[in-house]
């Protein structure tokens, strides 16, 4: 749907009419669906005070679901009795990575290596969770995901897109958590189709269209009164924003259609590679944060056939997105991150076909972009890969560098709605520190 | 019987010429004796009324005719009531009607197939594990959801399982997680006995009551979760992998033998014993040490360190549902109060809680004592629950404020699970989607997508029974090439390139999508459909759980959602279908005012009020066929219609 299909004067009064209508019968005040819409929402971005970093406005974070194993990947062990059967090879940065990532080792000049990770999250969910919030789960409250915290503190940019958008992934990942629905990332199931169902469907007119909402807003409001909770009141602001969005001349930003098939190629076929190229163009479409998930990291069973399977998904899109960033200059602009919840043993296990096991005591992420020194190792790990040996940082530490890296004040507190503080980089006892040093 | 009957009357007969009238009743298990559902609901009821005396609060009140009967529907049948049985319900003043209502639902094939929902989202049933057929595993769960299985039965299936998966599809319970035996065993505390023990994974749980040691020594009754006769497979495929030949046809299809037979079984019932892992770290244990198992509560069952015992998961099943252990009763008692009143008896529904810690001690006790009388019947138990005034109070939020909790309270208000929402909207395109296409099993010989071996070995059963008897490697390898060449004619073996008939380039063919799926073509309802369904389909849109960790489902809003709603499946399904069963029905001589309150009815489930009739009669209505749509579209938009009250 183009923006000449919805002429905003006569939307204006067809929808006026319909609301003093409805206000006759049934005594609506207001009709959110309708208000909201009219008037231009109240520019969010703040110029947040840049507390050293601070050269990010984007940020894209590759989730390797799972429990990536680093020795056969980011922290490879030579020589090691723990290597196995995969072999290192040189990069264009001062360290050297897998044979199954022979891509990204020609990115290495851009690549930050964290070979410290690490944490005492042993368990998928709650690991997943502790990495995308800063906080171990809690039965009593949702904490907002990073991608809501740094929406809630830098704003969107583009006011018509979403400011957080996930391809693929467990959908507890994205929540808002406390902060409400705005902050909520919005899900794609498959990048090829980029933001399913945002044009009108065939057969309807802008008329109708515009009538089915006026009408659906003025039959809610008995039922807005009657039930004043947050679930409600998310549906309410999502409708709002869906038809804001269905006008945005950006919607393209979704559609991979816009590439040429060389681009595409270079990415690579699968579903994450094209979760990449998306995300690509969402950074220069304005969106503030996206996620990409890339699961079956969980080598339990087969550890290095499946290791060299998930590596073909991730290698050439990895390499391609940084390549493609630099290119369009918005590499400098972009923290680009890759983490796991855990890592995985540095021995192997014969008994399950050479599989290898939980390891949150020690793991690997990397970071690129955004103003983090390239070619460059953080943290290192013990000659056994048991555990840190320099620097080791953890999840909050990860998010809190991510804060850092956008410019946000990691000392602002946020209270839910009964009133209790939360922090970005996490609960006091384990309120992570950003890696400032690995900031050029 | 005779009140089902009567509903049953009223809902078979023809209201509109030509509609489609309800479900004929299926009766698959045993019903729960009219005197004793009556006693019972009656217990559970003074209970809870008892509790508000001593409170000095007043007994909530009951939610009127149309908010039962959407409630009802969407919370036993997992759909809302279609045109028909709406009016039915709502345009008699048969004074038993609420409880014949609740016979019907019980008795309809929407409880099976809601039923079926919970059981795949509680044990993770995917179609495809990531290398194994889930197959075999996804029959069991929807046969046993089906059979309405005792749920002590199930457990005890489940946990004891062994063999191949073709013989006992249960045993996908451990194949479901190879590999992380102790996470499965994590689940399965968690599920059955709402024991959280996973932080003693790896350490000893400064919060919880148990040590890694505690864990190990569990663990040690479900471990040796090997494959059956692997050895005689390695010893004939080695050949290949010496001379390269292994990635050629040939190669794969002995790939496909042991992935399929040999690791889709499990050879030992459970050696009784474990070792403790290389990153032990407490004092009362070195790494490499045999531990031999120890219940942590209820009876005490010990096995040896010494020997592998072959049979003690069957020990550890039969102290899971034993007696003595009243976690697991507690627990499954707990899971069905919040599957019908929303809300656990104690929250969360996987940290058990003593009966005298509870907020009715004596309601929890007596609660149990049914379970056990009734032998784990888990549809008779839900129905005495739906039989409870108890279930049909509104939701109040003064007994809230004054401490009661929210499972004693009315249901909150709650929007329906993504399959609710997909089962609701088939209703309104299909009118009764308890009649649409079920899931069917085959269980021939499928290979790369194709069936074989038809005539040979007609079930995948037969077929791994002879292939798993083969103890000899050099027979192993002769009867594999004589199986190859009767698929593909071709006599060769190792010769056969990669790029052969049976190709398919790398070997995620071989574990390839729907590979045995049984995809269906037509509308059906979500436990039908593939487990779990794509991450692109409305369903996961609405928060479908992917079913690869407990509790992933989700029924947070999202802008994606809302898009479905406007412009995508609601449109495409309903709004814009015009042979949908909603327009079927109001389709002829009837006047518009009756028309509008039929959509209102097979929507929403009540009549339209005064002033909304009103308001649409005027300025809605013009009597165009899209006029109709508009309204279709505006109240399938409307929050009432995705929450259940």
């Amino acid at each position: 749907m183009s923006s000449k299909y919805l002429n905003k004067a006569d939307e204006i009064d067809r929808r006026r009419f319909l609301l003093n209508a409805a206000k006759s019968y049934l005594g609506v005040a207001t009709a959110p669906m309708i208000g909201a819409s009219l008037a231009s929402p109240a520019m969010a971005q703040a110029a947040a005070a840049a507390t050293g970093g601070g050269k990010a406005e984007h940020v894209i974070f590759l989730n390797m679901d799972g429990g990536m194993s680093q020795i056969d990947t980011f922290d490879v062990k030579p020589g090691s009795e723990y290597q196995g059967p995969v072999e290192a090879i040189n990069t264009t940065g001062d360290f050297q990575i897998s044979q199954f990532l022979p891509n990204t080792a020609k990115m290495g000049d851009k690549l930050c290596l964290i070979n410290s990770m690490t944490s005492t999250q042993g368990v998928h969910d709650q690991a997943q969770y502790q990495l995308h919030s800063s906080y171990a789960p809690l039965a009593t409250i949702t904490h907002p995901s990073i991608g809501s915290w740094a929406l809630r503190m830098k704003g969107r940019m583009n006011q018509e897109l979403p400011g957080y958008v996930a391809v693929g992934g467990r959908p507890k990942n994205g929540s808002s958590g406390f902060m409400g629905i705005e902050y909520g990332a919005v899900r794609l199931g498959n990048a090829n189709e980029g933001l399913k169902n945002s044009e009108m469907a065939n057969g309807i007119t802008e008329e109708d269209f515009e009538k089915r909402l006026a009408v659906a807003d003025a039959l809610n409001q008995r039922f807005h009164q009657r039930y004043k909770v947050p679930q409600v009141k998310a549906y309410e602001s999502l409708y709002d924003e869906a038809v804001k969005l269905m006008k945005s001349e950006d919607l393209k930003a979704f559609d991979l259609h816009h590439e040429s098939s060389e681009t595409r190629a270079l990415y690579g076929k699968g579903s994450f590679a094209q979760g990449c190229l998306l995300s690509r163009r969402l950074v220069e479409a304005g969106v503030r944060y996206i996620e990409v998930t890339l699961g079956g990291w969980d080598s339990h069973y087969d550890n290095f056939g499946s290791v060299e399977r998930r590596c073909q998904d991730l290698d050439q899109a990895y390499a391609a997105l940084l390549k493609d960033l630099e290119a369009k200059g918005l590499l400098e602009k972009t923290l680009v991150v890759l983490s796991t919840e855990f890592g995985r043993t540095p021995w192997i296990n014969a008994k399950r076909n050479d599989g290898r096991d939980h390891h949150p005591s020690c793991f690997s992420s990397v970071i690129a972009g955004g103003g983090v020194k390239g070619g460059y190792q953080y943290g290192t790990s013990t000659k056994d890969g048991r555990r840190p040996e320099t620097n080791p940082v953890t999840h909050q530490d990860l998010n809190a560098t991510i804060g850092y890296a956008l410019g946000i004040d990691l000392n602002q507190v946020i209270h839910s709605p009964s009133g209790r503080p939360f922090r970005m980089a996490g609960p006091d006892k384990l309120l992570g520190k950003p890696m400032t040093s690995a900031f050029g | 019987m005779r009140k089902l009957h009567t509903l049953a009357l009223i809902l078979g007969c023809s209201i509109f010429p030509g509609a489609v009238c309800a479900a004929p009743i299926k009766n698959s298990a045993s019903k729960i004796e009219p005197e004793l559902l009556k006693k019972s609901a009656l217990m559970i009821d003074r209970h809870v009324a008892g509790l508000y005396r001593s409170k000095d609060l007043e007994v909530p009140e009951v939610v009127d005719d149309p908010i039962f009967l959407r409630r009802s529907f969407l919370v036993a049948a997992g759909r809302i009531p279609n045109l028909e049985e709406t009016r039915a319900f709502l345009e008699t003043d048969q004074s038993d009607k609420r409880e014949a209502l609740v016979d019907y639902l019980m008795d309809s094939d929407g409880y099976r197939s809601h039923m079926t929902n919970w059981l795949f989202d509680m044990f993770r049933v995917q179609d495809e594990f990531l290398r194994l057929p889930g197959y075999p595993y996804v029959e069991y769960i929807y046969k046993s959801a089906e059979g309405n299985k005792p749920w002590n039965q199930l457990t005890s299936e489940l946990v004891s399982a062994t063999g191949s998966a073709w013989e006992n599809g249960a045993v996908g319970y451990y194949l479901r997680d190879l590999g992380m035996e102790l996470d499965n065993l994590s689940n399965t505390m968690r599920i059955f006995t709402g024991t959280r023990m996973e932080c003693a994974q790896c350490h000893d749980d400064p919060f919880g009551e148990y040590e890694r040691r505690d864990f190990y020594e569990l663990a040690a009754f479900t471990s040796d979760q090997g494959p059956i006769n692997h050895e005689v497979w390695e010893k004939a495929f080695a050949p290949l992998a010496k001379n390269g030949t292994d990635n050629t046809d040939f190669g794969r299809f002995l790939r496909f033998l042991d992935e399929w037979v040999h690791v889709s079984a499990l050879a030992s019932g459970g050696a009784g014993r474990i070792a403790l892992p290389n990153d032990y770290q407490y004092r009362d244990g070195d790494p490499g040490e045999m531990v031999g198992g120890k219940t942590p509560f209820g009876k005490r069952i010990r096995t040896s360190d010494r020997s592998d015992s072959g049979d003690s998961r069957e020990a550890f099943a039969n102290w899971m549902v034993g007696e003595e252990n009243e976690r697991f009763t507690a627990t499954i008692v707990n899971r069905m109060w919040k599957r019908v009143m929303g809300q656990g008896l104690w929250e969360p529904v996987d940290e058990y809680v003593e009966a005298e810690k509870t907020v009715i001690p004596a309601l929890t006790k007596d609660l149990t004592r049914l379970m056990i009388d009734l032998d784990y019947d888990l549809k008779a138990f839900q129905h005495i629950l739906f039989a409870t005034k108890t279930f049909q109070f509104a939701a109040n939020s003064e007994a809230f404020a004054s401490g009661l909790p929210q499972s004693l309270n009315g249901r909150q208000l709650e929007r329906m699970s993504a399959e609710q929402v997909w089962d609701s909207l088939l209703t309104l395109s299909e009118g009764n989607p308890d009649k649409l296409e079920k899931r069917t099993f085959d269980d021939g010989v499928y290979l790369f997508q194709n069936k074989v071996l038809e005539e040979e070995y007609p079930t995948m059963e037969e077929f791994s029974k002879m292939i798993l008897s083969i103890k000899d490697p050099e027979e192993y390898y002769k009867t594999a090439s004589e199986l190859f060449g009767l698929i593909t004619g071709k006599n060769g073996t190792a010769e056969v390139p990669a790029s052969g008939k049976l190709r398919g380039g790398d070997t995620s063919l071989v574990y390839g999508e729907g590979l045995l799926s049984p995809v269906l073509d037509g509308p059906a309802r979500a436990s039908e459909l593939q487990a779990p369904t794509p991450e692109n389909h409305f369903l996961r849109t609405f928060g479908q759980s992917d079913r690869v960790l407990l509790e992933s489902a989700s029924s947070e809003a999202n802008l994606s959602q809302v898009l479905a709603v406007m412009n995508g499946e609601v449109e495409n399904m309903i709004v814009s279908n015009d042979s949908a069963a909603i327009y079927q029905a109001i389709d002829g001589d009837i006047e518009a005012r009756d028309k509008v309150r039929y959509i209102y009815y097979a929507i929403l489930g009540r009549p339209p009020l005064d002033e909304e009739m009103k308001f649409l009669m005027r300025d809605v209505i013009d009597g165009s066929k899209q006029a109709y749509r508009n309204l279709v579209s505006s109240l399938l938009s409307t929050h009432e219609f995705l929450f259940i009250q």
